[in-house]
């Protein structure tokens, strides 16, 4: 059985693994030992906070494998973006023209570096397994960190945004990045995307265009990324879709993958969640898949199981479940059918 | 030949002679109506009725035949009724010591910073008068005038030369910039400039600096660079200290070259001097004189020799100029003295 739960100072060897099989443009998850362990130890004190609003909280979550106490994948939220360091996106707006005397008027879009996002609650991290592609876990490793957000949302913003790894080839050539940052920059895309996750992706974007550009004014292979997802990103994009984020004019500077925004009280999860009580019960009689969570903070688990489940009834797990999501009789338990 | 200030009974002359400029010469489109609105202009502002900011001083070169076979201008100051725009090539540096990285990328600012300044333009030599003296009388007839009457121009002349542009009349830099904010050709974009809707078509263009490093290579390479037809007309004006510094023309990037009226060879080195009759000496070094007359302007070349504060030319001269011995002129010779030593 597969369970989502916070990050421990344990699993570092087992992260350093995945976070080199990770996709180029998930700057979050770092191939260096030293940077991931602090990002560790920064979730654990994040957990370890006692806090009532969204500050600079990062929640790092794993997911692992119980029979072989495998690490399959891994995911974050931060409490807040921009809220240690500027977070930058470019804004993609028309920008109009208007000449009364020629009879002219048209629209231009050009993106505009800016910190619009800054102040939301930021999804990332998110990496599984190549084998667990395309099954339920990726719900379960993504989704579960909606649940914990509708658990505990005292912590989080009234809007939610995440960025999905935009355009690349099989060379890691980025048509986006070629055309816009590598002017800036001098630096090929994986290593631009690398140095981000190492250092701090600030003083990067520092170095990015102030002023507007003109997206005609780019090469067309460059124009065609905007918002374009690289194909290893699909999957996570269609799961928030699903939940109700959509995209918006904003796009990542780098790659120019698109972002996705929710207002927090809309997402699907969230919204429609139900919470009961765990029953332990002997056998189960299936009616249906769930995503279930144990709705508690540092002792967070949340699984994937086949429920019989009625709406307003204790929730009936068998003693398996129980010990996955460390809950006894009368616990509190949130779920949602996947 | 002389350069002397249009008269509307050049209009004939003058449409056969911008016909021939073809569809380039856009300041001076070879339509009747638009072309008859500017003599008479010209003709008001000779007369000086009209404000410096609306001045638009029209010349031809004339031969002795009376014949027209030339025409330059030069206006009193740009921008003062509607907004003068350029491109400023500036600079911006990307840079980070401690990833190495220090890029310099030229930028483009949207600029009105030639405001005031008085700018020559609209010069065409029938091309068989392309010879002798014929081309430095024309263009350089202007720059006396401005030394004979200072106070009704800028501290700075400008021109605008055409930018580099393919054997069909497509810019580079207009295709990779401002195409893309006007759905429509270089030649119409031009076109509609010539006809004087310059600023609304500016208005359209982007107001925001423009990373040069985002225009196609070939855009880049002309930035600044002349039309090769420019080439004369600049050798002369360069002569003179005019320089290319930062600006450009916003649609095809042509350079916009510039000098301080003071510091103008013809401007700094003219002097007043008494008209004598004479027989210059054949060694004698060619000058440009004007009468210093405003409305009767007449400017012409010819040998002429110092004497004192006397420049003797002979009886020929004095007729073109309209003048009589002790009437004075301002002259100032042709060639500068490098230039002389050249051509001895």
């Amino acid at each position: 059985m597969l369970v989502l739960r916070p990050v421990e100072l344990t699993d570092l060897p087992q992260l350093q693994q995945l976070a080199r099989d990770s996709l180029v443009g998930v700057t979050s998850l770092p191939d260096d030992s030293e940077r991931l362990r602090e990002k560790i130890l920064d979730s654990c004190a994040s957990f370890d906070k006692d806090v009532q609003g969204n500050g600079p909280e990062n929640y790092f979550f794993v997911l692992e494998d119980l029979a072989s106490q495998r690490l399959t994948g891994c995911s974050e939220i931060l409490a807040t973006a921009g809220f240690s360091e500027p977070f930058y996106s470019l804004r993609n707006r028309h920008f109009t023209s208007t000449s009364r005397e020629l009879n002219i008027e048209h629209g231009v879009p050009a993106l505009s570096l800016c910190h619009d996002l800054s102040g939301h609650t930021l999804l990332r991290g998110f990496h599984i397994d190549a084998a667990l592609v395309r099954t339920p876990f990726s719900e379960l490793l993504s989704r579960a960190r909606l649940l914990f957000i509708a658990a505990h949302s005292a912590r989080f913003s009234e809007a939610v945004i995440t960025e999905i790894v935009g355009y690349s080839d099989d060379q890691g050539q980025s048509p986006f990045w070629d055309a816009l940052g590598k002017h800036f920059f001098d630096l090929p895309y994986v290593e631009a995307e690398r140095l981000c996750g190492l250092e701090s992706r600030t003083f990067l974007a520092e170095l990015m265009p102030q002023y507007p550009i003109y997206v005609p004014m780019l090469p067309k292979a460059a124009q065609e990324c905007i918002g374009r997802i690289h194909p290893d990103g699909q999957e996570a994009f269609d799961i928030l879709e699903r939940e109700g984020f959509e995209t918006n004019s904003y796009i990542d500077l780098f790659d120019g993958g698109p972002t996705l925004y929710a207002r927090t009280a809309n997402i699907r999860s969230i919204a429609h969640s139900h919470t009961g009580t765990a029953q332990p019960v002997e056998t189960i009689d299936a009616r249906g898949s769930y995503l279930v969570s144990n709705d508690s903070f540092k002792d967070y688990r949340a699984i994937i199981t086949e429920l019989d489940y009625t709406a307003g009834q204790p929730v009936g797990l068998s003693a398996d479940l129980c010990a996955a999501l460390n809950v006894t009789d009368g616990s509190p338990i949130r779920l949602i059918a996947l | 030949m002389i350069v002397r200030p249009v008269h509307i009974t050049d209009l004939p002359a003058l449409l056969t002679l911008v016909q021939q400029a073809g569809p380039g010469f856009t300041t001076l489109p070879a339509n009747e109506d638009r072309l008859a609105h500017r003599v008479r202009w010209s003709q008001r502002t000779f007369a000086e009725q009209v404000e410096r900011a609306d001045a638009d001083y029209l010349f031809v070169l004339e031969d002795d035949e009376q014949r027209v076979v030339g025409v330059s201008a030069l206006t009193g100051a740009v921008g003062m009724r509607e907004p003068w725009y350029n491109y400023r090539v500036g600079l911006t540096v990307s840079s980070s010591p401690d990833l190495g990285i220090q890029k310099h990328i030229p930028t483009l600012f949207l600029n009105n910073e030639m405001t005031g300044q008085s700018e020559l333009c609209s010069l065409f030599l029938r091309p068989d008068q392309r010879y002798g003296n014929n081309g430095r009388l024309l263009s350089l007839g202007r720059l006396l005038f401005v030394a004979e009457f200072p106070q009704l121009f800028g501290d700075k002349l400008i021109a605008e030369l055409r930018g580099s542009a393919d054997e069909q009349g497509c810019s580079p830099f207009w295709d990779s910039l401002g195409r893309h904010f006007f759905k429509m050709d270089f030649s119409h974009a031009d076109h509609l400039s010539g006809l004087g809707n310059k600023s609304f078509i500016a208005e359209l263009m982007p107001r925001q600096p423009l990373y040069t490093c985002l225009l196609t290579e070939q855009a880049q390479a002309v930035i600044g660079k002349a039309h090769p037809n420019t080439q004369t007309a600049l050798k002369i004006l360069n002569a003179e200290g005019f320089a290319h510094k930062d600006y450009i023309d916003i649609f095809d990037g042509g350079p916009v070259i510039e000098a301080q009226v003071s510091k103008i060879r013809t401007v700094r080195d003219s002097q007043s001097l008494v008209l004598g009759i004479g027989t210059p000496d054949e060694q004698a070094p060619v000058w440009l004189i004007h009468n210093q007359r405003m409305e009767n302007c007449r400017i012409t070349t010819a040998k002429a020799r110092l004497v004192g504060n006397s420049l003797i030319v002979d009886r020929l001269t004095a007729k073109r100029l309209q003048l009589q011995p002790g009437n004075s002129v301002r002259a100032v010779t042709l060639l500068n003295q490098a230039q002389q030593a050249v051509a001895a």
